[in-house]
């Protein structure tokens, strides 16, 4: 997405002559942050994707052969810091600051200014972890666990990548505390608790879920660069810490971040299949219900992360780890109800929506296996582990993602996105993401662990590895079909009407692009889905007239 | 839209007898319980995975547009929000259930293990520790992998322990896994049902070398690990070397020395020059008298890589002694004869 292509017509002509660059680098418009928040998250999942793409092509033969062992950890331990805190987490607050003013009937965030540093500050801590490669011994090479004592023995990368991580936690604090204001203080009149869109309902959990979090983490970070740089002992073992503090700290933290980087894409794909359906969404309340249920539990559920440490309390943690999936398997449950005996147009956001339910399933499913502790031991920290984050993350946050995209540029830029393009790009990112991740099953159940550059020829790991590889360049090639989707939309002429889909929520009722107040004529909002109101309402008058 | 829908079954299909038929066959005794959890974990989540995939596509094809007509506008109502808190309960529970009961069994401490094994890790290699039989075999990091004898149908206990940072000692065919922290002593037992040679690895990222870590599991018969118990020992009872004199260089490089035997004069001092070869990892040279090491007669301080440092060593009277590296344990160690 280039920025040189949002021509600044979408702003409302001020009596400013400021440059349009200044006008981006300035602005307090949510819905300019919003695009900006896409564009840095796309940047850095570029650079994330082409880590990938090295590791695949280094694990496609056994041995250590294109690159040092040294580079391949630095790139495995990057590739997941940036998927997670710079791509995954900020892509969703994007589609976060553009629409929930919107969906909610509000001017702005409730912070304009606070919203614009919670932007800014993502691209400084993003190129503070980065600039770990120009540093002697390197970028950070410990994983995106950053388990100590072993990180205790990195140099200046090991505290760039503390100090970025600190400098996005803030970013999220920040963004988190603004998202929750806005919803709860900026409603328009009639839009009550139990009418915003669900969406909205998404990003507020996440936010909770952040506001709780992210100070624990930050705190741990502290702690870390503690240790590292002054003396202090809370971690290493040497002088009397204790290691596993660090992963308790870290997994109360990690675990609801996988709720905050999941849920708004929940959200989004419960905004698209009622659309898509022709139907509300089925169980409004029991969604939200079952948000709430998970907010709450994944605070309970952390030390599955670390059952082979032979130090956490199994039976609870396995039990809490169970629970969590029964308001999940409620969200399924709904997203069925809300298709059946719909009227389905499979346009490519319902395509992707579809894929994700497809998909999210086989990732929280063979979370049952890991979540058995016995079965755990012989499973964790294998490739079972690596394919299962990436059923969750990329088989659904992203494919939620991309169907967000899909669902909302007419919207953001006022141009269609090219349909059979977009087709295209569903089924090679459909079956590329399956030949990469499913294969990987295998591998764990093989006995792979995760995180090694080389592997012996006899261990039989070749061929399944092979297979992944050759899946990880078709996702490639589902991404440039996207981004060429995304630049020619760009060449075209505006196309988009108000509502394109016969869509729900409030952002369709104003124009494609929203003007910088959002919204000429406010519609009233009488129940969760005003613009069908105002649809059916003008059908009426036609009727009658 | 057909066409769509078949393609969708002919991409999952072959996905869910994969996953049915590949786990690892079990080699312990423990192993094979973790191996039936996973298969009943598997009956109970196949057909959740089928019957909702399969679920989905039928209404793909069903309720794809034919009409304009608006579809019935279900909002969902409460019963059906209980139905669908109820169902995931019920499978949670029993999962739960079969889940803890083979948890009891993997976990459970036998009180009279057969043989009883420190195993130590630290970046990157292995040493195992015999406590019975008074011995230890080690490996040489990138090298040379370690290996462990056990015998088959005993119980085994396995007591590890970590000189350095976390790593974790796995063995895909026995199905299981536990960390190795440093500070903290873990402990399993296991009891191997079948004749072999399994291959082990670190599994917790330990560092630079961590995907070189790897060991070897050899399950023998009973009587062939006591002939093994047997010759280990006395290998390691009779290591000789040529005298060096009074003038001895040792070099440490990839975590190892150049030599696992120094002879030199007796009753004389001796000029010890020690060279780290390792940048920015330390290392020491000590003399024990055995591996035991209930006595200390010598032992340099730590210093890192690249650099060597000179030292003497006081006079010794005749014998065998014993040499390590404080730092990394008897993986770099050796003996020290002292020749009259």
């Amino acid at each position: 997405m280039a920025v040189t292509e949002v021509r600044p017509a979408a702003v409302a002509p001020g009596p400013s002559r400021r440059s349009w660059l200044l006008e981006w680098l300035t602005t307090t418009d949510h819905k300019r942050i919003g695009i900006l928040y896409l564009i840095n998250s796309f940047a850095f999942f570029f650079i994330g994707g082409v880590f990938a793409l090295i590791m695949r092509l280094e694990l496609a033969r056994p041995g250590a052969k294109l690159i040092s062992i040294h580079l391949y950890n630095e790139i495995f331990t990057l590739h997941g810091t940036l998927m997670i805190f710079l791509f995954i987490f900020p892509v969703l607050n994007g589609f976060g600051n553009f629409f929930v003013p919107l969906q909610i009937g509000a001017l702005d965030m409730a912070f304009p200014r606070i919203n614009a540093l919670s932007f800014w500050l993502l691209p400084v801590g993003g190129l503070t972890i980065l600039s770990g490669f120009v540093t002697k011994g390197g970028a950070a090479a410990f994983g995106w666990t950053n388990y100590v004592p072993v990180s205790l023995q990195g140099g200046t990368g090991e505290d760039l990548w503390t100090l970025g991580l600190l400098i996005v936690g803030v970013s999220s604090l920040l963004g988190a505390i603004n998202f929750i204001v806005t919803i709860l203080r900026m409603r328009a009149p009639g839009m009550t608790m139990l009418r915003i869109p669900i969406f909205v309902w998404a990003v507020l959990a996440t936010s909770l879920l952040a506001v709780l979090a992210i100070p624990v983490f930050t705190s741990g970070l502290l702690m870390l660069f503690a240790d590292h740089r002054l003396g202090t002992v809370f971690f290493n073992p040497a002088h009397g810490g204790n290691v596993l503090l660090w992963q308790n700290v870290f997994w109360f933290f990690g675990h609801p971040e996988v709720y905050m980087l999941i849920l708004a894409a929940w959200g989004i794909v419960s905004e698209i299949l009622p659309v898509f359906s022709g139907k509300p969404l089925f169980g409004y309340r029991g969604v939200v219900l079952a948000f709430l249920l998970i907010t709450a539990l994944s605070f309970t559920v952390w030390a599955h992360h670390m059952y082979a440490t032979g130090a956490v309390e199994l039976p609870f943690f396995s039990a809490t780890t169970e629970m969590i999936s029964i308001p999940t398997g409620v969200l399924f449950f709904n997203w069925l109800a809300t298709i059946y005996k719909g009227k389905l147009r499979f346009e490519p956001p319902m395509l992707f929506a579809l894929g994700f339910i497809a998909m999210f399933l086989i990732g929280g499913i063979d979370g049952v296996w890991t979540a058995a502790p016995a079965v755990d031991f012989a499973l964790t920290d294998t490739y079972w582990v690596v394919s299962h984050i990436h059923y969750v993350l990329f088989g659904g946050t992203m494919f939620g993602v991309v169907a967000g995209v899909y669902y909302w540029f007419p919207k953001m830029f006022g141009r269609m996105l090219n349909r059979k393009l977009g087709i295209w790009h569903f089924w090679v990112q459909l079956v590329g993401f399956n030949l990469t991740f499913f294969p990987m099953h295998l591998l764990g159940v093989r006995g792979m662990p995760r995180r090694i550059a080389y592997y012996a020829p006899d261990r039989g790991w070749t061929f399944l590895n092979q297979l992944s590889t050759v899946g990880s360049w078709l996702i490639a090639v589902s991404m440039l079909i996207f981004l060429w989707n995304v630049l020619a939309a760009f060449r075209r002429p505006k196309d988009a009407p108000d509502d394109p889909w016969g869509a729900n929520t409030l952002e369709w009722a104003t124009t494609s692009p929203p003007p910088v107040h959002n919204f000429d004529h406010l519609p009233p909002v009488r129940s969760e889905r005003p613009v069908r109101d105002l649809r059916l309402a003008a059908a009426a008058r036609e009727g009658s007239s | 839209m057909a066409g769509w829908a078949r393609r969708r079954l002919l991409l999952t299909a072959p996905f869910l007898i994969l996953l049915s038929g590949c786990a690892a066959v079990p080699a312990t005794q423990q192993g094979g319980d973790v191996h039936s959890l996973y298969r009943t974990i598997f009956l109970l989540a196949a057909p959740v995975v089928v019957i909702v995939e399969g679920f989905l596509l039928w209404m793909l094809w069903r309720y794809r547009r034919h009409t304009d007509e608006e579809p019935p506008q279900s909002f969902g109502t409460k019963r059906a929000l209980v139905i669908f808190f109820l169902i995931p309960t019920v499978i949670v529970g029993v999962d739960y259930g079969f889940g803890e009961a083979t948890l009891a069994s993997v976990d459970r401490i036998d009180p009279n293990p057969q043989v009883v094994i420190r195993a130590e890790g630290f970046q990157w290699e292995w040493t195992f520790y015999y406590l019975n039989e008074g011995f230890f075999t080690t490996g040489k990091t990138l090298t040379q992998p370690a290996q462990m004898e056990i015998p088959v149908d005993e119980p085994v206990k396995i007591l590890l322990h970590s000189r350095d940072v976390i790593h974790s000692f796995f063995v895909p065919s026995f199905l299981f896994k536990r960390d190795v922290i440093p500070g903290r002593t873990n402990q399993f037992t296991f009891t191997a049902t079948r004749l072999g040679v399994y291959k082990g690895q670190c599994a917790e990222f330990c560092g630079l070398y961590h995907s070189r870590m790897t060991f070897y599991v050899h399950v023998v018969t009973a009587s062939d690990y006591s002939a093994w118990v047997r010759r280990a020992r006395n290998a390691a009872l009779h290591v000789t070397c040529p005298s060096l004199g009074t003038h001895v260089r040792v070099t440490a490089k990839n975590t190892q020395w150049n030599t696992n035997c120094i002879a030199v004069a007796a009753n004389q001092q001796i000029a010890l020059s020690v060279s780290n070869q390792d940048p920015a990892i330390d290392h020491n040279f000590a003399v024990y008298d055995s591996s035991k090491r209930t006595k200390e007669f010598f032992q340099t301080g730590r210093f890192p890589g690249v650099a060597t440092k000179d030292f003497a060593i006081s006079p010794l009277p005749p014998g065998r002694y014993y040499f390590q590296c404080d730092v990394h344990g008897p993986a770099m160690s050796g003996v020290y004869v002292v020749t009259p």
